[in-house]
């Protein structure tokens, strides 16, 4: 696997491998977050990016690999200089906003004076006062984003962090992860959201089956994408999936939640023929996209399974 | 990161001061006043003793019978006050939080005990206030029984600490916690008496319940054979400072299960 250019990262894993009692996990993965990147764990649900992310937060101690943050091997003074948000959003529930978010901040030594902003970033200073138990799912999320963001902790980890977020709530988080990486701070996400992570990550480490596919640049996988279009058909009928594949130019076409996922080489000619094939078929047509292809699409190419069942 | 692996961080973004700092910044506030904000379930907790000893008392129950009841109670409030309380808080996610926060685990178990120890010691006090109403006793037994019975329930929420660590289910500590509290009460003599030797005899020494069990009954009239105000002010200490110890050890073990 291709490693982070940056030879001597705040955050590296090696051979690091997690296996639970099933012989399930995840591993063995070899990774590295230095300061400026932001670092995205993609892959489908049981891919292992949640196990993963908690081995890289300190939480989990992996079945074996190692792990440095900063240099040390040291989990407790890592946590000094790192923050975690999991897929949960507990809190203490009777309290404030406020009050959750000043433990935090001053467990990770915070200062004070940066509390406040940090609510105002979150756009959640309105409800601050009320018992976060009483707030909506969307803003207990924010809160808790609020909490790790607070006083730029070096390195941040997120697991899934645009659970729950509306539009701009997804548009604040990615202008704050930039403006993070802008500033030298350094990020490890963990999510299938490829929208976001297009928005935000300047490095893919995509996982599947609890190992590593491919780790690289975000640019280099986009540009590997260069000159194929996805094309999305909603149909009823017989899947067409296996007579597109043979198409020429068409690179995987697979069955999914949307429909028939196919990626190609674009051409003249290419909808027509996997159009002529749905005919063929006597599948009826419901609905076609096509569009430039992203992320989700890079993991079709290398897996052929698509992201999103 | 410099060669020698020091690492420069950049700065963080400042903001203009006048931040109200009046509010939670240790986990034991942030659990005791989130205990004491959920007022149905605060009423509910504070009732619950009061409902067992008000009939008791009133009603001149037998001292030992009466005491009995009462050193279960006390023990019961201690280990399920903790011991239900984190295992649900692990199945939230809040210890998850808690594990990734740069706070040695030491302090995080001794704190979550603490605050725990605090809303049990508001219980166990009611029942002592009740007796002390109704029954006006000496006023050194009632103050060494007190402080016997804030280290019994100091002793029964590292007790269930350690259940805590032992499963991450609220059901199966109840059960974890009736198995082991039950031979417990059983060797502190409550059902039936402290022999005067053997292993049981020195089980009892060992044991918060029976001393609390004797004061309890020197409380409410009665005449246990050990009962001694001096003795129950001594063990109060000790228990207090093993109680202390034993959630600062298992503050690791708690965090690190399921982790």
């Amino acid at each position: 696997m291709t490693e982070s250019t940056i030879t001597r990262p705040w955050l590296r894993a090696e051979g690091l491998t997690r296996r639970f009692r099933n012989g399930r996990g995840v591993g063995p993965v070899s990774l590295g977050v230095g300061p400026g990147e932001v670092q995205a764990l993609v892959g489908p649900n049981g891919s292992g990016k949640t196990t993963l992310l908690r081995c890289l937060a300190t939480r989990t101690r992996p079945s074996s690999g190692q792990l440095a943050w900063f240099g040390s091997t040291d989990r407790q003074e890592a946590r000094r200089r790192l923050a975690v948000v999991f897929d949960a959003t507990a809190h203490a529930d009777e309290l404030s906003a406020r009050e959750n978010l000043s433990f935090f901040a001053t467990a990770r030594r915070v200062d004070p004076d940066l509390w406040e902003p940090a609510l105002e970033e979150a756009a959640v200073t309105e409800l601050a006062d009320d018992p976060v138990t009483r707030l909506s799912y969307g803003m207990r999320r924010r809160v808790l984003l609020a909490e790790s963001l607070v006083g730029d902790p070096p390195l941040l980890l997120l697991d899934e962090p645009t659970l729950g977020l509306d539009v701009n709530g997804c548009r604040w988080l990615a202008a704050a992860l930039r403006a993070r990486a802008e500033a030298g701070f350094a990020t490890c996400l963990s999510t299938n959201d490829t929208d976001f992570v297009e928005e935000v990550a300047t490095r893919v480490c995509f996982l599947m089956d609890g190992r590593p596919i491919r780790n690289a640049p975000l640019a280099e996988l986009l540009a590997e994408l260069g000159g194929t279009r996805e094309i999305q058909l909603t149909y009823r009928g017989p899947s067409p999936a296996a007579r597109v594949s043979q198409i020429r130019g068409v690179e995987r076409a697979v069955d999914a939640e949307a429909g028939l996922l196919i990626l190609g080489r674009h051409r003249d000619g290419l909808l027509s023929e996997v159009l002529a094939t749905l005919g063929d078929l006597d599948a009826n047509l419901v609905d076609l996209k096509v569009r430039d292809p992203g992320l989700a699409d890079c993991f079709l190419r290398l897996t052929g399974k698509a992201l999103h069942d | 990161m410099t060669d020698r692996g020091e690492v420069s961080l950049p700065r963080s973004r400042r903001a203009a001061p006048g931040v109200s700092r009046r509010r939670p910044v240790h986990l034991w506030q942030l659990e005791l006043k989130g205990t004491l904000a959920r007022r149905r379930a605060l009423a509910i907790k504070l009732a619950f003793p009061l409902i067992l000893v008000i009939p008791l008392v009133t009603a001149g129950a037998p001292p030992f019978f009466a005491g009995m009841l009462l050193t279960v109670l006390i023990a019961t409030i201690g280990t399920v006050g903790t011991g239900v309380t984190v295992t649900r808080s692990r199945g939230s996610g809040w210890l998850d939080r808690l594990a990734v926060l740069p706070l040695p685990p030491w302090r995080v178990g001794l704190e979550i005990f603490f605050a725990s120890w605090l809303v049990d010691s508001l219980q166990g006090s009611l029942v002592l206030a009740v007796i002390a109403l109704a029954e006006r006793p000496d006023p050194a037994t009632l103050v060494t029984t007190w402080m016997m019975a804030l280290a019994a329930l100091a002793f029964s929420g590292a007790l269930g600490l350690g259940i805590a660590a032992l499963t991450d289910h609220a059901g199966e500590a109840m059960l974890y916690l009736a198995v082991i509290l039950a031979p417990l009460l059983f060797l502190s003599g409550l059902f039936t008496g402290v022999p005067a030797t053997g292993f049981r005899f020195w089980m009892a020494q060992v044991l918060p319940y029976s001393y609390l069990h004797e004061g309890f009954q020197l409380l409410l009239g009665g005449n246990p054979p050990y009962g001694e105000p001096l003795s129950f002010l001594v063990a109060a200490v000790v228990f207090l400072a093993l109680a202390v110890a034993a959630a600062a050890a298992l503050g690791g073990a708690v965090l690190a299960r399921a982790a």
